[in-house]
Protein backbone atom coordinates (compact mmCIF):
# COMPACT_ATOMS: atom_id res chain seq x y z
CA UNK A 1 0.00 0.00 0.00
CA UNK A 2 1.55 3.70 -0.79
CA UNK A 3 2.54 5.75 1.90
CA UNK A 4 -0.81 8.16 0.65
CA UNK A 5 -3.39 5.21 0.36
CA UNK A 6 -2.29 4.10 4.36
CA UNK A 7 -2.65 7.53 6.33
CA UNK A 8 -6.46 7.47 4.07
CA UNK A 9 -8.86 6.99 7.42
CA UNK A 10 -12.28 6.68 7.53
CA UNK A 11 -12.66 7.05 11.26
CA UNK A 12 -11.91 10.54 11.87
CA UNK A 13 -11.57 12.32 14.81
CA UNK A 14 -13.61 16.19 15.30
CA UNK A 15 -10.87 18.87 16.82
CA UNK A 16 -13.02 20.57 17.43
CA UNK A 17 -15.12 18.51 19.59
CA UNK A 18 -12.20 16.33 21.14
CA UNK A 19 -11.27 17.81 24.57
CA UNK A 20 -7.63 15.71 24.82
CA UNK A 21 -8.26 13.58 27.15
CA UNK A 22 -6.32 10.00 26.45
CA UNK A 23 -9.68 7.71 26.38
CA UNK A 24 -8.88 6.88 22.67
CA UNK A 25 -5.45 6.70 23.10
CA UNK A 26 -5.79 4.03 25.46
CA UNK A 27 -8.41 1.79 23.35
CA UNK A 28 -6.66 1.96 20.27
CA UNK A 29 -5.27 -1.93 20.04
CA UNK A 30 -2.98 -0.70 17.38
CA UNK A 31 -1.44 2.00 19.59
CA UNK A 32 -2.05 4.13 16.69
CA UNK A 33 -3.45 7.63 18.51
CA UNK A 34 -1.26 10.33 20.34
CA UNK A 35 -2.63 12.97 21.92
CA UNK A 36 0.59 15.57 22.04
CA UNK A 37 0.41 18.26 24.97
CA UNK A 38 -2.91 16.70 26.11
CA UNK A 39 -4.37 19.23 23.20
CA UNK A 40 -5.74 17.21 20.60
CA UNK A 41 -5.84 13.45 20.03
CA UNK A 42 -4.64 12.87 16.53
CA UNK A 43 -4.07 9.93 14.52
CA UNK A 44 -0.53 9.12 14.05
CA UNK A 45 0.49 5.34 13.19
CA UNK A 46 -0.98 2.52 11.49
CA UNK A 47 -5.12 2.72 12.02
CA UNK A 48 -7.06 -0.26 11.05
CA UNK A 49 -9.99 1.67 11.04
CA UNK A 50 -11.55 -0.81 13.72
CA UNK A 51 -13.62 1.81 15.48
CA UNK A 52 -12.34 0.75 19.35
CA UNK A 53 -11.85 4.92 19.68
CA UNK A 54 -15.47 5.60 18.08
CA UNK A 55 -17.19 3.67 21.21
CA UNK A 56 -14.91 5.17 23.89
CA UNK A 57 -15.14 8.56 23.41
CA UNK A 58 -17.39 10.30 25.46
CA UNK A 59 -17.82 13.63 23.43
CA UNK A 60 -18.83 12.03 19.99
CA UNK A 61 -15.78 13.27 18.64
CA UNK A 62 -14.40 10.08 16.77
CA UNK A 63 -16.89 9.11 13.75
CA UNK A 64 -16.48 6.76 10.93
CA UNK A 65 -17.33 8.79 7.64
CA UNK A 66 -19.66 6.30 5.95
CA UNK A 67 -21.66 7.38 2.44
CA UNK A 68 -24.60 9.29 4.73
CA UNK A 69 -21.09 11.12 6.26
CA UNK A 70 -19.72 11.60 3.07
CA UNK A 71 -18.96 14.93 0.83
CA UNK A 72 -19.98 12.59 -2.01
CA UNK A 73 -23.45 11.89 -2.26
CA UNK A 74 -25.21 8.64 -3.44
CA UNK A 75 -26.19 8.26 -6.29
CA UNK A 76 -29.94 9.27 -7.31
CA UNK A 77 -30.84 5.47 -6.90
CA UNK A 78 -29.95 3.15 -4.08
CA UNK A 79 -29.51 -0.49 -4.27
CA UNK A 80 -29.37 -1.83 -0.91
CA UNK A 81 -27.95 -4.84 0.56
CA UNK A 82 -27.80 -5.34 3.98
CA UNK A 83 -25.29 -7.15 6.59
CA UNK A 84 -27.56 -10.14 8.08
CA UNK A 85 -26.26 -8.29 11.80
CA UNK A 86 -29.29 -5.89 10.94
CA UNK A 87 -31.35 -8.78 11.73
CA UNK A 88 -29.87 -8.71 15.06
CA UNK A 89 -30.37 -4.83 16.13
CA UNK A 90 -34.42 -4.65 16.73
CA UNK A 91 -34.92 -7.50 19.46
CA UNK A 92 -36.04 -11.11 20.08
CA UNK A 93 -39.62 -9.85 19.01
CA UNK A 94 -39.12 -8.63 15.80
CA UNK A 95 -38.63 -11.60 12.85
CA UNK A 96 -36.57 -11.27 10.13
CA UNK A 97 -39.37 -10.50 7.58
CA UNK A 98 -40.89 -7.56 9.61
CA UNK A 99 -37.27 -6.17 9.17
CA UNK A 100 -37.13 -7.21 5.37
CA UNK A 101 -40.98 -5.25 4.99
CA UNK A 102 -39.70 -2.22 6.82
CA UNK A 103 -36.76 -1.96 4.24
CA UNK A 104 -38.84 -2.33 1.37
CA UNK A 105 -40.99 0.75 2.80
CA UNK A 106 -37.28 2.67 3.69
CA UNK A 107 -35.59 2.33 0.63
CA UNK A 108 -35.93 1.73 -3.66
CA UNK A 109 -33.89 -1.48 -4.04
CA UNK A 110 -33.45 -3.81 -1.36
CA UNK A 111 -31.90 -7.32 -1.60
CA UNK A 112 -31.32 -9.54 1.14
CA UNK A 113 -27.83 -11.44 1.61
CA UNK A 114 -29.02 -14.81 2.39
CA UNK A 115 -28.09 -16.34 -1.43
CA UNK A 116 -24.92 -15.03 -1.25
CA UNK A 117 -24.04 -16.21 2.02
CA UNK A 118 -24.97 -19.59 1.18
CA UNK A 119 -22.75 -19.43 -2.09
CA UNK A 120 -19.99 -18.08 -0.47
CA UNK A 121 -20.02 -21.17 2.30
CA UNK A 122 -20.06 -23.70 -0.71
CA UNK A 123 -16.91 -21.78 -2.06
CA UNK A 124 -15.00 -21.74 0.82
CA UNK A 125 -15.87 -25.50 1.52
CA UNK A 126 -14.48 -26.20 -1.52
CA UNK A 127 -11.63 -24.20 -1.25
CA UNK A 128 -10.53 -25.43 2.30
CA UNK A 129 -10.90 -28.87 0.65
CA UNK A 130 -8.51 -28.30 -2.03
CA UNK A 131 -6.19 -26.98 0.21
CA UNK A 132 -5.77 -30.43 1.94
CA UNK A 133 -4.36 -31.43 -0.94
CA UNK A 134 -2.82 -28.86 -2.87
CA UNK A 135 1.13 -29.12 -2.66
CA UNK A 136 2.73 -26.58 -0.52
CA UNK A 137 -0.34 -25.05 0.49
CA UNK A 138 -0.44 -22.62 2.88
CA UNK A 139 -1.54 -23.23 6.46
CA UNK A 140 -3.47 -21.92 8.13
CA UNK A 141 -5.80 -20.05 5.91
CA UNK A 142 -7.54 -16.67 7.59
CA UNK A 143 -11.22 -15.49 6.54
CA UNK A 144 -10.99 -12.41 4.23
CA UNK A 145 -14.00 -10.89 5.35
CA UNK A 146 -13.13 -8.60 8.12
CA UNK A 147 -11.26 -5.40 6.95
CA UNK A 148 -9.73 -4.57 9.70
CA UNK A 149 -8.17 -7.78 10.42
CA UNK A 150 -7.29 -7.56 6.87
CA UNK A 151 -5.59 -3.78 7.87
CA UNK A 152 -3.82 -5.43 10.84
CA UNK A 153 -2.80 -8.48 8.91
CA UNK A 154 -0.48 -6.05 5.71
CA UNK A 155 0.45 -3.35 8.55
CA UNK A 156 1.34 -5.46 11.62
CA UNK A 157 1.86 -9.72 9.84
CA UNK A 158 2.69 -8.96 6.17
CA UNK A 159 4.52 -12.36 6.18
CA UNK A 160 0.23 -13.83 6.62
CA UNK A 161 -0.62 -12.05 3.70
CA UNK A 162 -0.62 -14.89 1.93
CA UNK A 163 -2.59 -16.77 4.39
CA UNK A 164 -5.73 -14.87 3.49
CA UNK A 165 -7.84 -16.89 1.59
CA UNK A 166 -8.63 -15.51 -2.04
CA UNK A 167 -12.23 -16.11 -2.23
CA UNK A 168 -15.08 -13.01 -2.61
CA UNK A 169 -16.25 -11.50 0.25
CA UNK A 170 -20.31 -12.28 0.24
CA UNK A 171 -21.24 -8.55 0.10
CA UNK A 172 -18.77 -8.24 -2.80
CA UNK A 173 -20.41 -11.34 -4.47
CA UNK A 174 -23.64 -9.56 -3.72
CA UNK A 175 -22.81 -6.50 -4.96
CA UNK A 176 -21.06 -7.38 -8.17
CA UNK A 177 -24.01 -9.63 -8.79
CA UNK A 178 -26.97 -7.20 -7.89
CA UNK A 179 -25.13 -4.96 -11.07
CA UNK A 180 -24.80 -8.02 -13.16
CA UNK A 181 -28.82 -7.96 -13.08
CA UNK A 182 -29.78 -4.82 -13.31
CA UNK A 183 -27.40 -4.40 -16.26
CA UNK A 184 -28.58 -7.18 -18.29
CA UNK A 185 -32.46 -6.04 -17.04
CA UNK A 186 -31.68 -2.78 -18.10
CA UNK A 187 -33.35 -1.17 -15.16
CA UNK A 188 -31.19 1.21 -14.38
CA UNK A 189 -28.37 3.14 -16.22
CA UNK A 190 -25.01 2.62 -14.71
CA UNK A 191 -24.42 6.02 -13.70
CA UNK A 192 -27.81 6.25 -12.02
CA UNK A 193 -27.62 4.13 -9.12
CA UNK A 194 -24.94 2.30 -6.76
CA UNK A 195 -25.10 -0.04 -4.68
CA UNK A 196 -24.82 0.44 -0.56
CA UNK A 197 -23.76 -1.54 2.87
CA UNK A 198 -25.65 -1.63 5.63
CA UNK A 199 -23.24 -2.27 7.62
CA UNK A 200 -22.59 -2.69 11.69
CA UNK A 201 -18.66 -1.81 10.62
CA UNK A 202 -16.76 1.08 10.68
CA UNK A 203 -13.80 -0.02 8.37
CA UNK A 204 -16.56 -1.16 5.47
CA UNK A 205 -15.72 2.34 4.19
CA UNK A 206 -12.14 2.32 3.76
CA UNK A 207 -12.45 -1.48 2.46
CA UNK A 208 -14.49 -0.06 -0.24
CA UNK A 209 -12.85 3.17 -1.83
CA UNK A 210 -9.78 1.54 -0.90
CA UNK A 211 -10.01 -1.95 -0.96
CA UNK A 212 -6.97 -4.42 -0.41
CA UNK A 213 -6.78 -7.06 -2.72
CA UNK A 214 -9.43 -6.10 -5.49
CA UNK A 215 -8.93 -4.06 -8.08
CA UNK A 216 -11.66 -1.91 -7.39
CA UNK A 217 -15.12 -2.88 -4.70
CA UNK A 218 -18.38 -3.64 -6.57
CA UNK A 219 -19.97 -1.88 -3.77
CA UNK A 220 -20.30 1.90 -4.22
CA UNK A 221 -20.66 2.91 -0.48
CA UNK A 222 -21.55 2.07 3.30
CA UNK A 223 -23.96 2.97 5.65
CA UNK A 224 -23.82 2.69 9.66
CA UNK A 225 -27.17 0.16 10.92
CA UNK A 226 -27.03 3.51 13.23
CA UNK A 227 -27.59 5.92 10.48
CA UNK A 228 -30.52 4.06 9.04
CA UNK A 229 -31.75 2.19 12.41
CA UNK A 230 -34.53 4.97 13.30
CA UNK A 231 -35.67 5.25 9.70
CA UNK A 232 -36.25 1.35 9.52
CA UNK A 233 -38.16 0.93 13.10
CA UNK A 234 -40.21 3.81 11.77
CA UNK A 235 -41.41 1.63 9.05
CA UNK A 236 -41.72 -1.75 11.10
CA UNK A 237 -45.12 -3.29 10.00
CA UNK A 238 -47.70 -3.15 12.94
CA UNK A 239 -49.15 -6.28 14.69
CA UNK A 240 -51.81 -6.49 12.35
CA UNK A 241 -49.88 -6.42 9.47
CA UNK A 242 -48.89 -9.41 7.71
CA UNK A 243 -45.63 -9.82 6.33
CA UNK A 244 -43.87 -11.96 3.25
CA UNK A 245 -42.12 -15.28 4.21
CA UNK A 246 -38.56 -14.62 4.65
CA UNK A 247 -36.37 -16.23 2.13
CA UNK A 248 -33.88 -16.60 4.92
CA UNK A 249 -32.65 -19.10 6.80
CA UNK A 250 -30.82 -20.29 10.27
CA UNK A 251 -27.26 -19.83 8.75
CA UNK A 252 -27.39 -16.53 7.61
CA UNK A 253 -29.32 -15.07 10.38
CA UNK A 254 -26.36 -16.09 12.58
CA UNK A 255 -23.26 -14.69 10.60
CA UNK A 256 -22.94 -12.19 12.13
CA UNK A 257 -21.96 -13.60 15.57
CA UNK A 258 -18.45 -14.53 15.98
CA UNK A 259 -18.53 -18.24 14.52
CA UNK A 260 -21.31 -18.02 12.01
CA UNK A 261 -18.42 -18.25 8.98
CA UNK A 262 -17.47 -21.26 9.94
CA UNK A 263 -20.98 -22.33 11.39
CA UNK A 264 -22.21 -24.46 8.21
CA UNK A 265 -18.82 -26.82 7.80
CA UNK A 266 -18.70 -29.86 9.81
CA UNK A 267 -15.38 -31.65 9.09
CA UNK A 268 -12.41 -30.06 9.61
CA UNK A 269 -10.77 -27.94 12.06
CA UNK A 270 -11.55 -25.04 12.22
CA UNK A 271 -11.50 -21.96 14.90
CA UNK A 272 -13.37 -18.38 15.23
CA UNK A 273 -11.72 -15.64 17.57
CA UNK A 274 -13.22 -12.25 17.96
CA UNK A 275 -11.87 -9.35 19.49
CA UNK A 276 -8.54 -7.28 18.16
CA UNK A 277 -6.75 -8.00 21.48
CA UNK A 278 -7.45 -11.74 21.24
CA UNK A 279 -7.08 -11.40 17.40
CA UNK A 280 -3.66 -9.91 17.89
CA UNK A 281 -2.57 -12.72 19.74
CA UNK A 282 -3.52 -15.75 17.54
CA UNK A 283 -1.50 -13.84 14.55
CA UNK A 284 1.41 -13.21 17.00
CA UNK A 285 1.58 -17.20 17.29
CA UNK A 286 0.57 -18.05 13.56
CA UNK A 287 3.62 -16.15 12.40
CA UNK A 288 5.29 -17.71 15.18
CA UNK A 289 4.38 -21.21 13.38
CA UNK A 290 2.71 -22.38 16.85
CA UNK A 291 -0.77 -23.37 14.32
CA UNK A 292 0.00 -25.87 11.75
CA UNK A 293 -2.96 -28.01 12.85
CA UNK A 294 -5.52 -25.62 12.22
CA UNK A 295 -7.23 -25.26 8.70
CA UNK A 296 -9.09 -22.15 8.49
CA UNK A 297 -9.65 -18.89 10.96
CA UNK A 298 -12.23 -17.11 11.39
CA UNK A 299 -11.03 -13.80 12.75
CA UNK A 300 -13.28 -10.83 13.51
CA UNK A 301 -11.87 -7.59 14.87
CA UNK A 302 -15.18 -6.86 17.12
CA UNK A 303 -15.64 -9.05 20.33
CA UNK A 304 -18.51 -11.76 19.77
CA UNK A 305 -18.26 -10.65 16.17
CA UNK A 306 -19.87 -8.23 13.92
CA UNK A 307 -22.94 -7.88 15.46
CA UNK A 308 -20.54 -6.23 18.33
CA UNK A 309 -19.75 -4.37 15.36
CA UNK A 310 -18.98 0.21 16.52
CA UNK A 311 -21.91 1.15 14.35
CA UNK A 312 -24.82 -0.95 15.31
CA UNK A 313 -27.56 0.17 17.53
CA UNK A 314 -28.24 -2.76 20.26
CA UNK A 315 -25.96 -4.02 22.90
CA UNK A 316 -23.62 -7.00 21.24
CA UNK A 317 -25.08 -9.91 23.92
CA UNK A 318 -28.75 -8.88 23.39
CA UNK A 319 -28.09 -8.86 19.79
CA UNK A 320 -26.64 -12.34 20.26
CA UNK A 321 -29.60 -13.53 22.06
CA UNK A 322 -31.69 -12.43 19.81
CA UNK A 323 -29.91 -13.92 16.54
CA UNK A 324 -29.52 -17.02 18.36
CA UNK A 325 -33.12 -17.20 19.32
CA UNK A 326 -34.49 -15.95 15.69
CA UNK A 327 -32.04 -18.48 13.85
CA UNK A 328 -33.76 -21.51 15.84
CA UNK A 329 -37.11 -20.96 14.23
CA UNK A 330 -35.44 -21.09 10.52
CA UNK A 331 -34.45 -23.83 8.30
CA UNK A 332 -30.41 -25.05 9.01
CA UNK A 333 -30.22 -25.95 5.56
CA UNK A 334 -28.54 -23.90 2.38
CA UNK A 335 -31.02 -23.20 0.13
CA UNK A 336 -28.98 -23.52 -3.26
CA UNK A 337 -28.03 -25.99 -5.11
CA UNK A 338 -24.68 -27.70 -4.12
CA UNK A 339 -23.44 -28.58 -7.87
CA UNK A 340 -24.53 -25.32 -9.20
CA UNK A 341 -22.21 -23.35 -6.90
CA UNK A 342 -19.52 -25.88 -7.80
CA UNK A 343 -20.01 -25.58 -11.37
CA UNK A 344 -19.97 -21.64 -10.81
CA UNK A 345 -16.76 -22.18 -8.71
CA UNK A 346 -15.00 -24.32 -11.01
CA UNK A 347 -15.66 -21.20 -13.55
CA UNK A 348 -13.95 -18.55 -11.20
CA UNK A 349 -17.39 -17.02 -10.22
CA UNK A 350 -15.99 -16.67 -6.53
CA UNK A 351 -12.56 -15.10 -7.15
CA UNK A 352 -11.87 -12.02 -8.82
CA UNK A 353 -9.13 -10.29 -10.44
CA UNK A 354 -6.87 -9.26 -8.22
CA UNK A 355 -4.64 -5.96 -7.97
CA UNK A 356 -0.84 -6.11 -6.30
CA UNK A 357 -1.71 -6.28 -2.80
CA UNK A 358 0.42 -4.61 -0.20
CA UNK A 359 3.92 -5.47 -0.53
CA UNK A 360 6.19 -6.75 1.81
CA UNK A 361 9.48 -4.44 1.33
CA UNK A 362 12.94 -6.35 2.55
CA UNK A 363 15.07 -4.32 4.41
CA UNK A 364 18.60 -3.69 3.55
CA UNK A 365 21.41 -4.97 6.12
CA UNK A 366 22.38 -1.42 6.72
CA UNK A 367 18.88 -0.81 7.34
CA UNK A 368 19.08 -3.69 10.20
CA UNK A 369 21.65 -2.19 11.86
CA UNK A 370 20.04 1.08 11.78
CA UNK A 371 16.90 -0.42 13.00
CA UNK A 372 19.03 -2.29 15.72
CA UNK A 373 20.31 0.54 16.98
CA UNK A 374 17.31 2.42 17.44
CA UNK A 375 15.88 0.02 19.47
CA UNK A 376 18.73 -0.07 21.50
CA UNK A 377 18.43 3.61 22.05
CA UNK A 378 14.41 3.07 22.86
CA UNK A 379 15.29 0.25 25.31
CA UNK A 380 17.65 2.68 26.94
CA UNK A 381 15.22 5.57 27.14
CA UNK A 382 12.66 3.07 28.65
CA UNK A 383 14.99 1.92 31.20
CA UNK A 384 14.82 5.58 32.46
CA UNK A 385 10.53 5.47 32.46
CA UNK A 386 8.44 4.61 34.69
CA UNK A 387 6.52 1.99 33.39
CA UNK A 388 2.98 3.30 35.17
CA UNK A 389 1.21 3.63 31.66
CA UNK A 390 -0.57 6.98 32.98
CA UNK A 391 -0.48 8.86 29.29
CA UNK A 392 0.40 11.81 30.51
CA UNK A 393 3.09 12.65 27.86
CA UNK A 394 0.56 11.83 25.37
CA UNK A 395 1.50 8.14 24.14
CA UNK A 396 -0.69 5.24 25.23
CA UNK A 397 2.45 3.72 27.23
CA UNK A 398 5.63 3.50 27.89
CA UNK A 399 7.58 1.97 25.27
CA UNK A 400 5.55 3.90 22.55
CA UNK A 401 6.75 6.91 24.14
CA UNK A 402 10.04 5.94 24.40
CA UNK A 403 9.70 5.17 20.39
CA UNK A 404 8.23 8.24 19.87
CA UNK A 405 11.41 10.36 21.49
CA UNK A 406 13.81 8.07 19.53
CA UNK A 407 12.38 8.82 16.53
CA UNK A 408 12.63 12.67 17.36
CA UNK A 409 8.43 12.94 17.42
CA UNK A 410 8.52 13.47 21.02
CA UNK A 411 10.47 15.14 24.10
CA UNK A 412 11.74 12.98 27.05
CA UNK A 413 10.93 16.28 29.35
CA UNK A 414 7.08 15.56 28.59
CA UNK A 415 7.43 12.28 30.90
CA UNK A 416 6.24 13.71 34.43
CA UNK A 417 7.57 10.89 36.27
CA UNK A 418 10.81 9.99 34.70
CA UNK A 419 13.77 8.30 37.17
CA UNK A 420 16.40 10.85 36.70
CA UNK B 1 28.51 -3.70 15.02
CA UNK B 2 25.08 -2.78 16.14
CA UNK B 3 24.10 -5.24 18.73
CA UNK B 4 21.14 -4.99 21.37
CA UNK B 5 21.23 -7.35 24.10
CA UNK B 6 17.92 -8.35 26.45
CA UNK B 7 17.03 -10.69 29.30
CA UNK B 8 14.12 -12.12 30.29
CA UNK B 9 12.73 -14.50 33.57
CA UNK B 10 11.04 -17.67 32.96
CA UNK B 11 9.09 -19.39 35.95
CA UNK B 12 8.72 -22.53 36.00
CA UNK B 13 5.45 -24.18 35.91
CA UNK B 14 3.57 -20.61 35.22
CA UNK B 15 1.71 -22.00 31.82
CA UNK B 16 -0.54 -18.97 32.13
CA UNK B 17 2.81 -16.65 31.06
CA UNK B 18 4.70 -19.52 29.05
CA UNK B 19 4.97 -18.32 25.78
CA UNK B 20 5.54 -14.71 26.73
CA UNK B 21 9.27 -14.65 25.72
CA UNK B 22 9.64 -15.49 22.86
CA UNK B 23 6.54 -13.09 21.73
CA UNK B 24 8.17 -10.70 22.94
CA UNK B 25 10.64 -11.96 20.77
CA UNK B 26 9.44 -12.38 17.62
CA UNK B 27 7.71 -8.80 18.05
CA UNK B 28 11.32 -7.25 18.37
CA UNK B 29 12.84 -8.68 15.80
CA UNK B 30 10.13 -7.74 13.58
CA UNK B 31 10.28 -4.20 14.67
CA UNK B 32 13.84 -4.56 13.34
CA UNK B 33 12.88 -5.62 10.36
CA UNK B 34 14.58 -9.18 9.88
CA UNK B 35 13.70 -11.60 6.91
CA UNK B 36 10.22 -13.10 8.39
CA UNK B 37 11.84 -16.86 7.64
CA UNK B 38 14.21 -16.33 10.19
CA UNK B 39 12.08 -14.52 12.64
CA UNK B 40 10.03 -17.36 12.36
CA UNK B 41 13.18 -19.76 13.12
CA UNK B 42 14.76 -17.29 15.73
CA UNK B 43 10.85 -17.68 17.52
CA UNK B 44 10.01 -21.15 17.32
CA UNK B 45 13.34 -22.23 18.66
CA UNK B 46 13.01 -19.41 21.86
CA UNK B 47 9.39 -20.88 22.32
CA UNK B 48 10.57 -24.17 22.49
CA UNK B 49 13.40 -23.55 24.73
CA UNK B 50 10.92 -21.37 26.98
CA UNK B 51 8.28 -23.91 27.23
CA UNK B 52 11.21 -26.52 27.91
CA UNK B 53 11.77 -23.85 31.13
CA UNK B 54 8.23 -23.77 32.05
CA UNK B 55 7.84 -27.70 31.86
CA UNK B 56 11.09 -29.43 32.92
CA UNK B 57 12.94 -26.71 34.57
CA UNK B 58 13.41 -24.31 37.37
CA UNK B 59 13.46 -20.66 37.43
CA UNK B 60 15.02 -19.64 35.09
CA UNK B 61 16.48 -16.54 31.90
CA UNK B 62 16.44 -16.73 28.26
CA UNK B 63 19.04 -13.85 27.02
CA UNK B 64 18.79 -12.93 23.48
CA UNK B 65 21.54 -11.35 21.89
CA UNK B 66 20.15 -9.12 18.86
CA UNK B 67 23.18 -8.09 16.08
CA UNK B 68 23.39 -7.73 12.23
CA UNK B 69 25.28 -10.88 11.67
CA UNK B 70 23.88 -13.24 14.09
CA UNK B 71 21.37 -13.59 16.42
CA UNK B 72 22.15 -15.71 19.60
CA UNK B 73 19.70 -17.12 22.42
CA UNK B 74 20.81 -18.77 25.84
CA UNK B 75 18.38 -19.75 28.24
CA UNK B 76 19.43 -21.54 31.43
CA UNK B 77 17.65 -22.69 34.20
CA UNK B 78 18.39 -24.10 37.80
CA UNK B 79 16.06 -27.49 37.64
CA UNK B 80 16.69 -30.77 37.36
CA UNK B 81 19.16 -31.08 34.68
CA UNK B 82 19.00 -33.61 31.19
CA UNK B 83 20.88 -36.69 32.63
CA UNK B 84 20.93 -38.31 28.84
CA UNK B 85 21.22 -35.18 26.30
CA UNK B 86 21.35 -37.47 23.58
CA UNK B 87 18.17 -39.57 24.44
CA UNK B 88 16.91 -35.77 24.97
CA UNK B 89 17.15 -35.45 21.61
CA UNK B 90 15.58 -37.90 19.94
CA UNK B 91 12.33 -37.56 18.21
CA UNK B 92 9.66 -38.18 20.41
CA UNK B 93 11.41 -38.67 23.51
CA UNK B 94 9.64 -36.90 26.28
CA UNK B 95 9.29 -36.95 30.20
CA UNK B 96 6.39 -34.46 30.27
CA UNK B 97 3.86 -35.01 33.21
CA UNK B 98 0.30 -36.23 32.59
CA UNK B 99 -0.85 -32.43 33.41
CA UNK B 100 1.50 -31.24 30.51
CA UNK B 101 0.35 -33.92 28.00
CA UNK B 102 -3.45 -32.87 28.71
CA UNK B 103 -2.59 -29.21 27.78
CA UNK B 104 -1.18 -30.67 24.35
CA UNK B 105 2.39 -30.06 25.23
CA UNK B 106 4.88 -32.92 25.87
CA UNK B 107 5.40 -34.43 22.36
CA UNK B 108 8.75 -34.68 22.53
CA UNK B 109 9.64 -32.47 19.16
CA UNK B 110 11.17 -29.67 21.31
CA UNK B 111 15.00 -30.10 20.96
CA UNK B 112 15.20 -32.01 17.44
CA UNK B 113 12.63 -28.88 16.02
CA UNK B 114 15.31 -26.51 17.48
CA UNK B 115 18.00 -28.55 15.78
CA UNK B 116 16.38 -28.00 12.70
CA UNK B 117 15.42 -24.57 13.01
CA UNK B 118 18.83 -23.19 14.11
CA UNK B 119 22.55 -22.98 12.99
CA UNK B 120 24.45 -23.94 16.11
CA UNK B 121 22.67 -26.02 19.10
CA UNK B 122 24.71 -26.35 22.20
CA UNK B 123 23.46 -27.97 25.46
CA UNK B 124 25.24 -27.95 28.66
CA UNK B 125 23.46 -29.95 31.33
CA UNK B 126 23.65 -33.17 33.63
CA UNK B 127 21.56 -34.75 36.41
CA UNK B 128 21.23 -31.69 38.82
CA UNK B 129 23.25 -29.24 37.54
CA UNK B 130 20.47 -27.45 35.92
CA UNK B 131 20.31 -26.49 31.96
CA UNK B 132 21.62 -24.54 29.68
CA UNK B 133 20.44 -23.96 25.95
CA UNK B 134 22.54 -22.36 23.41
CA UNK B 135 21.49 -21.66 20.16
CA UNK B 136 22.57 -19.52 17.14
CA UNK B 137 21.45 -17.93 13.99
CA UNK B 138 23.62 -16.39 10.93
CA UNK B 139 22.15 -13.61 9.77
N1 LIG C 1 15.21 -27.31 30.58
C1 LIG C 1 15.10 -28.63 30.79
N2 LIG C 1 15.26 -29.14 32.04
C2 LIG C 1 15.15 -30.46 32.27
N3 LIG C 1 14.86 -31.36 31.30
C3 LIG C 1 14.69 -30.93 30.04
C4 LIG C 1 14.79 -29.55 29.73
N4 LIG C 1 14.59 -29.40 28.40
C5 LIG C 1 14.37 -30.64 27.91
N5 LIG C 1 14.42 -31.57 28.89
C6 LIG C 1 14.25 -33.03 28.75
O1 LIG C 1 14.32 -33.36 27.37
C7 LIG C 1 13.14 -34.01 26.97
C8 LIG C 1 12.84 -33.71 25.52
O2 LIG C 1 12.54 -32.34 25.36
P1 LIG C 1 11.70 -31.87 24.11
O3 LIG C 1 12.34 -32.41 22.89
O4 LIG C 1 11.53 -30.40 24.19
O5 LIG C 1 10.31 -32.60 24.29
P2 LIG C 1 9.12 -32.30 25.31
O6 LIG C 1 9.35 -30.95 25.90
O7 LIG C 1 7.90 -32.39 24.49
O8 LIG C 1 9.19 -33.37 26.36
C9 LIG C 1 12.10 -33.53 27.93
O9 LIG C 1 11.01 -34.42 28.05
C10 LIG C 1 12.90 -33.49 29.23
O10 LIG C 1 13.05 -34.76 29.80
MG1 LIG D 1 9.75 -29.28 24.79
Amino acid sequence: MSQEASSLHYVQIDEKRCVGCVLCMKACPTKAIRVRDLKVAQIVGTCVDCGECIRVCPHGAVRAITTRSDYLAPAPHMIISASPVLYSQFGQDVMPEEIQAAMHRTFEYVFDQTYFLDLYNVALEIYIKENRCREGAVKPLISPVCPVVNRLIAYRFPALLKNISPILTPREIAARELKRRIEKDDLLSSSDYGVYHITPCSAKMISIKNPMFLKTSYLDGAIGINDVFDSIKRNLPGPEEESMISPSNSLAIGWGISGGEIASMDEGNYLAVSGLPETIRYLEKIEMGLFSDIEYFEFRACLEGCIGGPLTVADRYEAKRTVTKISRMFFHDKRIRYAQAERAYKKGWFFSERRQGPVVHLVEKSGIIHAIERQEKIEKILSSLPGKACGFCGSPDCRSFAEDVADGNARLESCIMRRS
Amino acid sequence: MAHLTKTYPIKARDYLKAGEVSMEIHGLMKKIGFDSDLIRRVSICAYEAEMNVVMHGGDGVLNVEIGSESINLNVKDSGPGIEDIGLAMQEGFSTATEEARQMGFGAGMGLPNIKKNSDRLEIISDKGMGTEVRVGFTV
